[in-house]
């Protein structure tokens, strides 16, 4: 007597279930540092799947507004959609008020269109980094759905496990005794911490490195750089 | 005679507190070919007889002195299939022991490994003991090390000894020649002479094997290499 | 989860010049529950030698207390003292023996040879190793601890400057870790000279 396959169950005995895999991850690393009058943004130029580099030279980097850069990392192509979406209601912001969006409207707006996609959300690591109302440096930090945090430093992405209590030490001062909490860097510091920070992750990660592209947010403009890092 | 009665069993004692077995293998030894062993201050020399029975024998294929890791290697006096057996043994030993601790096994613990194995023989059912008493030449510690290891499972450091037949006159002459300043080609000389008392017959590169261990390892003497030391000796 | 996750725990081992530290946090848990704050997974193996065992607790005491065992044969055994590059070859060769069944622990060595020469090393679950000439990390904060190591480490420092930037890189990469910290010990091994010292750091 023939027995009666379960659904799961093949012939073979094998079992076999299609399934939808929506997400992949394509690494990234985005670094961001605020201080008076200045914030340092930073992506790895690294597009990866897998063991595989997809390519060397992929910014990460959005300039939103005059004032306000998104590093997003993760899944890439839900990262270009999320662009794609968000420059489009910055946009219709633009004709309705007749004005830039500043940098903690867009920060909420940020958060407000990942909750949108709760229950499918996008697979993607955010970080915001404009200036306040008195031109200081300002970040924002996500979670795939939305949570968002304002802070003066933060490391997502890949190399976020990296990084991060990197940043705690250099940029809070955590673990150090004596120091001045609270105090903000020089952007010449904030920069060389950007910089040891990828040197460091590209050092240990494979899904970090080729390239750093930071983006440095003044009252006077975007300016961009680029600095070679370990291409294996 | 009494002692035939306990010869039966190696592992039983005799009323005097003999394990028989083991002095008839000690016999074996002083019955088989000579060798010797001379521990200089850059290294040391075995060196033994190799006689052959018929002028038909291929002399160079086979050997008596065998490496058993790059920096250790023992010659023997007895019979020389058991030998083999012990080579083998103390191989394998010598390796199992790098693999642990990644590191060349020294000298002394190789005897001590191999000694272990012989006294084995000796409390074991239904074997009987190796009949060879081994010379085991080392370097290791940047120091050279000769030992010898008995049938019954007793080991000896020595500066220069001699096994087999005619030892105690090898001995002897050891006593008179050595030197604590000894140099190895010195020492080389000096096996030659030992095994040359008592020797029957001419002394060539065909019937005589030697081998050195020094800071470059264990290795065996070519039979040219003997032919130039004879010749230098006579 | 992993097993490996399952009791929390991190190690570090540093190359100076002329000295080695290896550094441990004392934390004990189950997942997020905290069980003791005096837990270190760094042990002393002989005058100028260390050995630290993050991972499964259970294992990192079944494997100290076999390492132990046959540390002290082998001492008998052969009459002198293991050399750190030895030691490393028992350790992998008692993990490999459970090949198929691991004990769920990542050793590290550290220790000073006969010379003084620094030696460092680190191996998975089964007894693969490696010997770096700067840095060695195991545990469940192994990622922020390279991050941190990675960054504070340089070639040729004193005992002090070691001191400092091993601390620094396990305070901060614990900080980062909701089961490693709550307390640290870090061995400086100077030639002659062992200088072991509690770190004092957040306990939440």
């Amino acid at each position: 007597m023939q027995r009666s396959l379960n659904n799961s169950e093949t012939l073979s005995g094998i079992i076999q279930k299609p399934q939808f895999s929506p997400y992949t991850d394509n690494g990234g690393t985005v670094i961001a540092v605020g201080g008076k009058g200045f914030v340092i943004i930073g992506c790895d130029s690294r597009l990866s799947s897998g063991y595989t580099i997809n390519t060397r030279f992929q910014p990460k980097l959005f300039k939103l507004t005059p004032q306000t850069v998104l590093g997003s990392a993760g899944c890439w192509c839900d990262v270009l959609t999320f662009v794609r979406l968000i420059e489009a209601r910055l946009k219709m912001y633009s004709y309705e008020h007749n004005k830039t969006m500043s940098t903690p409207a867009t920060a909420q707006l940020v958060s407000i269109m990942l909750y949108y996609k709760r229950f499918f959300p996008y697979y993607v690591s955010n970080l915001v980094a404009g200036l306040d109302e008195e031109g200081n440096g300002v970040v924002y930090s996500y979670d795939p759905v939305g949570h968002c945090e304002q802070s003066t430093y933060c490391a997502t992405g890949s190399s976020s496990a990296f990084i991060q209590p990197l940043l705690d030490n250099y940029v809070g001062k955590k673990n150090i005794a004596n120091a001045e909490k609270g105090k903000l860097l020089t952007q010449e510091e904030a920069l060389r911490v950007v910089n040891d920070a990828f040197v460091s992750a590209t050092e240990r990660n494979m899904y970090c490195g080729d390239s750093i592209i930071l983006n440095i947010i003044t009252e006077k403009g975007i300016e961009e750089r680029v600095i070679p890092l370990r291409k294996d | 005679m009494s002692s035939e009665r306990y010869s039966f069993s190696l592992t039983t004692f005799s009323p005097s507190g003999k394990l028989v077995q083991i002095e008839y293998a000690l016999s074996a030894v002083a019955a088989g070919a000579p060798s010797v062993g001379i521990k200089a201050s850059n290294g040391v020399v075995l060196a033994t007889e190799k006689k052959h029975k018929s002028i038909l024998y291929d002399e160079h294929s086979i050997f008596k002195m065998e490496p058993i890791t790059d920096h250790i290697g023992m010659i023997y006096s007895g019979m020389g299939p058991d030998y083999r057996i012990l080579v083998k043994r103390a191989r394998k030993l010598a390796q199992k022991y790098y693999l642990m601790y990644n590191e060349p096994i020294s000298t002394s613990q190789l005897v001590q490994k191999v000694a272990y194995i012989m006294q084995e023989y000796t409390q074991s059912g239904g074997v009987r003991p190796f009949g060879v008493s081994l010379l085991v030449a080392g370097w290791d510690s940047d120091r050279p090390h000769l030992f010898q290891c008995d049938p019954s499972g007793a080991y000896f450091a020595w500066k220069a000894t001699a096994l087999g037949r005619n030892h105690t006159n090898g001995k002897s002459f050891l006593e008179k020649r050595y030197s604590e300043e000894l140099e190895l080609e010195d020492a080389i000389h000096t096996a030659i002479l030992t095994l040359k008392e008592g020797f029957e017959g001419q002394m060539t590169a065909d019937n005589i094997e030697i081998a050195i261990c020094n800071a470059q390892g264990f290795k065996r003497l070519t039979p040219a290499e003997v032919k130039d030391y004879l010749a230098n000796v006579n | 989860m992993s097993i490996m996750n399952y009791n929390g725990g991190v190690v570090i081992a540093m190359k100076g010049k002329d000295c080695v530290a290896i550094a441990t946090d004392t934390r004990l848990g189950v997942r997020s529950l905290t069980l003791t704050t005096d837990f270190p997974k760094v042990f002393q193996m002989g005058p100028t030698l260390f050995l630290g065992l993050p991972g499964l607790a259970t294992d990192t005491m079944t494997v100290y207390q076999r390492l132990r065992f046959r540390l002290n044969m082998y001492e008998l055994r052969e009459n002198k003292r293991v050399r750190p590059q030895v030691f490393t070859s028992m350790v992998s060769n008692l993990l490999y023996e459970r090949r198929f069944g691991p004990y769920f622990v990542e050793p590290v060595v550290a220790g000073l040879d006969k010379d003084g020469t620094p030696y460092i090393a680190s191996m998975d679950l089964i007894g693969s190793y490696q010997e770096p000439e700067d840095i060695c990390v195991a545990g469940t904060c192994s990622e922020q601890a390279y991050g941190m190591a990675e960054a504070l480490w340089e070639k040729d420092m004193d005992a002090d400057k070691l001191f400092e930037a091993i601390s620094q890189s396990l305070m901060n990469a614990c900080d980062r870790d909701a089961i490693s910290g709550q307390g640290a010990i870090v061995h400086i091994v100077e030639k002659n000279k062992i200088t072991t010292k509690t770190l004092k750091m957040r306990m939440d």
